[in-house]
């Protein structure tokens, strides 16, 4: 059974060259909102973006979204899951909890729960979270240490016991869709 | 030509020459038609210090009763029914270009607890179909669901996906299979199961 404080934290960090937006959920372990913060919509100028060059998008998800939402989160949880590589060793390192990027695999299910198995690319696993279902594609920030993938996999495992893992970016991209729209 | 000359040229066979050294034609006048016109200085005989555009300002301060015809106006200048634009100094504005900033963070917390979670149909994955208590045909199966906690339940027909609204506050964790059933036999219609 999971104890009360297995809290899991989602970030999304959506939109386009003209609007950007990023969201925090933090879940109990049946995917439960406990916290959940969104940002004001960020709307470069054209003067901002010739400015920024290249770097606009790296430095408006990392410093200016990502940086505002860890902020603004009372409590950090256990850990914190992305969809976006751009801001996974970023989360990790202004948040200094445990961090990993979760897609779903097309690939087939693993032998047993709770397995992890390597892939072709670095820092990118297989994890078996679940009974029933394809395993998850788990990539980590770079220089992680090994008992800490072992650490993530087995919260990831326990938190399939009673909810959907990825389940929670559904409903936060559904969240800035409805924000997107204009109505509040 | 007189008769001594006639005779002097027809009978002597000369001819005399006479020295002329007054010319009486006076060279022409030159008239210049040049006008002086008379030009006035707008300059202020103030020494520059700094470069700068030039300040109107200054200049009505400083030329307090002007030594030409010039005649200052709420309007503009007059010199001799020229009118002069007034020139209007502007200074030159800096304006601070402000980067972005990060934005504001709101909370948001009871419309995302509205928000249900949504599962999938798990049917396919499941290695070996369970046997439920009491037979029938299983149409799908959603999970983990957390029983003790559900507020509603509702089947999302278009997507085969189960909706679930949890009791916000619910400490239960008891997670479960939720079975979508039908019952052999005429008339009977679907039913939900946990396992």
């Amino acid at each position: 059974m999971a104890s009360p404080n297995n809290t899991l934290g989602y970030i999304v960090i959506d939109g386009t060259e003209t609007q950007i937006r990023g969201a925090a959920l933090i879940t109990d372990a049946k995917g439960f909102p406990l916290d959940f913060t969104r940002t004001d919509p960020l709307r470069p100028d054209q003067l901002s973006r010739i400015l920024y060059g290249e770097a606009f998008g790296k430095y408006a998800k990392e410093k200016l979204i990502l940086e505002s939402l860890l902020d603004a989160v009372e409590t950090d949880p256990q850990l914190w899951i992305c969809n976006d590589p751009d801001i996974l060793s970023p989360l990790r390192e202004k948040s200094r909890v445990k961090t990993v990027m979760l897609e779903e695999s097309p690939h087939v299910p693993l032998d047993a729960k709770g397995h992890i198995e390597t892939t072709a690319d670095p820092g990118v696993f297989l994890i078996q979270a679940n009974e029933n279902g394809a395993p998850m594609r788990a990539e980590f920030p770079g220089g992680i240490r090994p008992d800490e993938i072992q650490q993530t996999a087995a919260i990831l495992t326990e938190a399939a016991g009673t909810m959907d893992v990825l389940e929670p970016f559904v409903r936060l991209d559904k969240a800035l869709s409805f924000l997107a729209s204009g109505a509040r | 030509m007189g008769v001594r000359d006639f005779l002097a040229r027809h009978i002597t066979r000369r001819v005399n020459v006479y020295r002329v050294d007054d010319f009486s034609i006076e060279p022409p006048e030159v008239h210049k038609n040049m006008k002086r016109v008379e030009t006035f200085s707008m300059r202020p005989s103030i020494p520059a210090e700094v470069s700068r555009p030039f300040d109107f300002g200054e200049f009505t301060e400083k030329v307090k009763r002007p030594a030409v015809n010039v005649k200052f106006s709420g309007k503009g200048i007059k010199a001799k029914n020229i009118r002069v634009k007034r020139y209007v100094k502007e200074d030159i504005k800096t304006h601070k270009y402000q980067l972005m900033r990060k934005p504001k963070t709101w909370t948001m917390l009871k419309q995302v607890q509205a928000l249900p979670q949504e599962r999938a149909n798990i049917l396919r994955y499941m290695k070996k179909k369970p046997e439920l208590s009491g037979g029938g045909v299983i149409l799908a199966c959603y999970g983990p669901v957390v029983e003790g906690a559900v507020l509603k339940l509702a089947l999302n027909k278009q997507r085969g996906t189960l909706l679930v609204w949890y009791k916000p506050g619910s400490r239960q964790l008891k997670a479960r299979n939720v079975y979508l059933v039908r019952r052999l036999g005429l008339g009977e219609k679907p039913e939900w199961r946990w396992e």
